[in-house]
């Protein structure tokens, strides 16, 4: 009896040694830097890395700001442009590619292929395929739209490039989720007479809903944190700078351009609030949608 | 199995960890390797040349050029020197350096620089805000006016010389755009590769003669800016919406305009990248204000980099002496001879200006300029209101802001960043 819980014992040391390189990386890189991110926004900046508190005169400073709301506005914009046209269309993509078409490994590849690009590259070719002067857009269709430069299409137009670069990928999540479905069920469907659409939204929707709510949380959280994007899309010396800028580009100036890294932890702060209160939202209303019966 | 225990583990751990820090640090034989972090990928070969003229006479030290881009490179020193971790030698910007100076993680460099061959301006810009040099300088530059000589040609104007002033440059702009539709003198609006340079003509200034508070409602500010943004409303310069997408520079080489400002230190690259376009464009001393309130109306802004080292360095000897050497006449004659930038060392220009005898091109006018030459704008809270002011720029430019009210908003950016580091 005391030998096998000694054992047991040394099994769970055993356990710890294996893990400890996951869990110290999780301390040292994630779960520490995040206190100090809280601590920091409750702090004064002083320049190289000294702090001073002051309680919440961050949050006081930035709940003023009109340029705050502004970002958290558009963030929410973003948001709303993307996810839901996003998963749609990912949707529909993995429904054609589950399907036997000709040539489907090839076009599976095709669509997964703006996942596999850096979002720099991708973010550059975008950037001179919507030049209002000499981009492919507005040449080929005669327009002068100022896609970049426009402060109401800025937004839409980094939303189109967003979209596309993840289609590919939930694509494919949905695509694992789709092909989990069992065919016996199609068949039935097909016995008792009932349409391809009307399979659809009676088997298929239902059946992929457990990853269709995973693919929401996520890309969810993705587009609430956007930053790359719209940092290399839209640069310093654009005058829609203002009209596009999101919580994170926010943050990014008033850390790493102004210095103020209290300030801008207090903006941190603020989005992981966000994310989890939207996240939260989602996770008491999937009760209503997601199917975990098989 | 073999029992480890908790105890045994963490030391192991340690112990990794702390081979892991022992791994940086100098070596046993006696040689001294030494980092040098520059920004600029285009003067590498002129700061290895320079390192290597230094070494050749020191075979016990080693210098590794190291380039980080200009984006992060801020970045990664701030937090470098937090960690006491500098790069051994490192360029200074005058954007940086009151940051870095004021907060005393720099040498005092004063005894190392032989500051009768140094401007006062090529000192100032290494300078703390306590006046102490805190770095050696490095280089000096100008801005210029460049020109495209073949559109000048079509639309039968004489090319800009040291006449010119700001009303030649709208006329010759207008009959550029009339003759042949393209864009005359692009205005974009930077700060030093810009409005800047007309203010300071105007007799105007950005910030007060103490530096301490913004000066953006100076009447001779107003009258300059006002003048600088109005450029816009004319057909033949590109709106702020056009540089968005298309830098000057681009515009210009791609042949879609006839003017705009660039400072030397752009000039060898720009000539080297667009080979086609050799002997078609020239430079040329800015064009002056012909109604300056103050002053004879010119004025270019003369910024300079410089080499500076953190106070924790475990070399300081071996690095103070490398920097001596970057300062001494023959470290910025080499810096000069590769094109890198204009030595800061007075007397040392021509070699600059050798680089460029292969090419058809004024470039002494970059030098001729440096006598009524200012010190490129700064104060200690410039990182802060940076940014803010160029955001506001670009709302008058777009309308959102009158002038007037605009420049008041620059106005109080400056001075309300400021008070935080200069009392009242």
């Amino acid at each position: 009896m005391e030998k096998t819980s000694k054992l047991g014992r040394d099994g769970a040391v055993w356990g710890l040694i294996m893990v400890a390189p996951t869990i110290i990386g999780l301390i040292v890189l994630n779960i520490w830097p995040f206190i100090e991110t809280i601590y920091m926004s409750f702090s004064k900046s002083l320049p190289f890395g000294e702090f001073e508190f002051e309680g919440i005169d961050n949050y006081i400073e930035m709940f003023q700001n009109a340029e705050f709301w502004k970002a958290t506005g558009n963030t929410i914009f973003f948001c709303i442009m993307t996810v839901p046209v996003g998963i749609f269309l990912s949707l529909i993509v993995a429904v054609l590619l589950n399907s036997k078409i000709r040539g489907r490994t090839t076009f599976r590849a095709i669509f997964f292929l703006p996942m596999v690009v850096a979002p720099a590259a991708v973010a550059m070719v975008w950037k001179w395929i919507f030049n209002s002067q000499y981009g492919i857009i507005n040449t080929l269709l005669g327009l002068d739209i100022g896609w970049l430069t426009d402060s109401h299409i800025v937004l839409i137009t980094c939303s189109i490039v967003q979209i596309w670069s993840n289609i590919g990928y939930d694509a494919v999540l949905l695509l694992a989720g789709l092909q989990n479905i069992s065919v016996s069920l199609y068949e039935a469907a097909d016995l008792d007479g009932a349409s391809k659409v009307r399979q659809f939204f009676s088997i298929t929707l239902p059946m992929v809903s457990p990853t269709l709510f995973v693919v929401l949380i996520m890309r969810l959280m993705s587009s609430l944190k956007v930053f790359d994007l719209i940092y290399m899309m839209v640069d310093d010396a654009n005058p829609a700078l203002n009209d596009t800028q999101t919580l994170m580009s926010l943050f990014y100036r008033e850390s790493f351009i102004a210095g103020d890294k209290g300030y801008a932890s207090a903006i941190v702060v603020w989005t992981v609030l966000l994310i989890g209160a939207v996240t939260l939202i989602q996770f008491i209303g999937q009760k209503k949608w997601v199917n975990y019966e098989v | 199995m073999k029992k480890i225990s908790r105890r045994s583990f963490l030391a192991a751990t340690a112990a990794l960890a702390a081979m892991g820090l022992a791994g940086c640090g100098g070596s046993d034989d006696g040689t001294v390797n030494l980092t040098f972090q520059i920004w600029d990928v285009f003067q590498r070969d002129g700061m290895q040349a320079m390192c290597d003229a230094y070494t050749a006479q020191h075979p016990e030290v080693t210098i590794e050029v190291q380039v980080t881009s200009w984006d992060e490179y801020w970045t990664k020193l701030e937090a470098a020197t937090m960690a006491k971790q500098a790069p051994d030698i490192f360029w200074m910007h005058t954007n940086e350096i009151l940051k870095y100076a004021d907060n005393d993680k720099l040498v005092d460099c004063s005894s190392i620089v032989e500051t009768e061959h140094f401007s006062e301006i090529s000192l100032a810009n290494a300078s703390g805000s306590d006046g102490v040099l805190y770095a050696v300088p490095k280089d000096k530059d100008t801005v210029g006016l460049v020109y495209n000589k073949e559109m000048f040609d079509a639309a039968g104007v004489s090319y800009p010389d040291e006449t010119w002033t700001w009303d030649t440059l709208v006329e010759a702009s207008q009959k550029i755009y009339d003759a042949t539709g393209y864009y005359g003198y692009m205005a974009y609006g930077d700060d030093q590769l810009g409005y800047w340079n007309f203010v300071y003509q105007a007799g105007g200034s950005i910030l007060t003669e103490d530096k301490t508070r913004g000066n953006f409602t100076d009447p001779a500010t107003k009258m300059a800016m006002d003048f600088y943004i109005g450029l816009q409303k004319y057909d033949w310069c590109p709106t702020q919406t056009y540089f968005a997408e298309t830098a000057p520079g681009t515009a210009f080489f791609s042949e879609k305009g006839a003017m705009f400002l660039e400072g030397d230190w752009n000039i060898l690259p720009e000539l080297q990248n667009y080979p086609d376009m050799v002997g078609k464009w020239d430079v040329a001393v800015l064009p002056k204000c012909p109604n300056p309130m103050s002053g004879d109306g010119r004025a270019t802004i003369s910024n300079g980099l410089s080499y500076a080292t953190t106070k924790t360095n475990k070399h300081l000897d071996v690095v103070m002496d490398v920097l001596k050497f970057f300062g001494s006449a023959e470290g910025q004659r080499i810096q000069g001879e590769s094109g890198a930038a204009i030595p800061a060392y007075i007397g040392m220009e021509d070699s600059w200006v050798s680089c460029f005898e292969q090419y058809p091109i004024n470039i002494t006018c970059f030098i001729d300029m440096f006598d009524y030459c200012v010190q490129s704008v700064n104060n200690a809270a410039r990182p802060e209101w940076k940014t803010p002011v160029s955001d506001t720029l670009l709302k008058i430019y777009t309308g959102a802001l009158s002038l007037d009210d605009g420049l008041n908003q620059m106005q109080q950016i400056v001075d309300q960043a400021s008070a935080e580091y200069y009392e009242e």
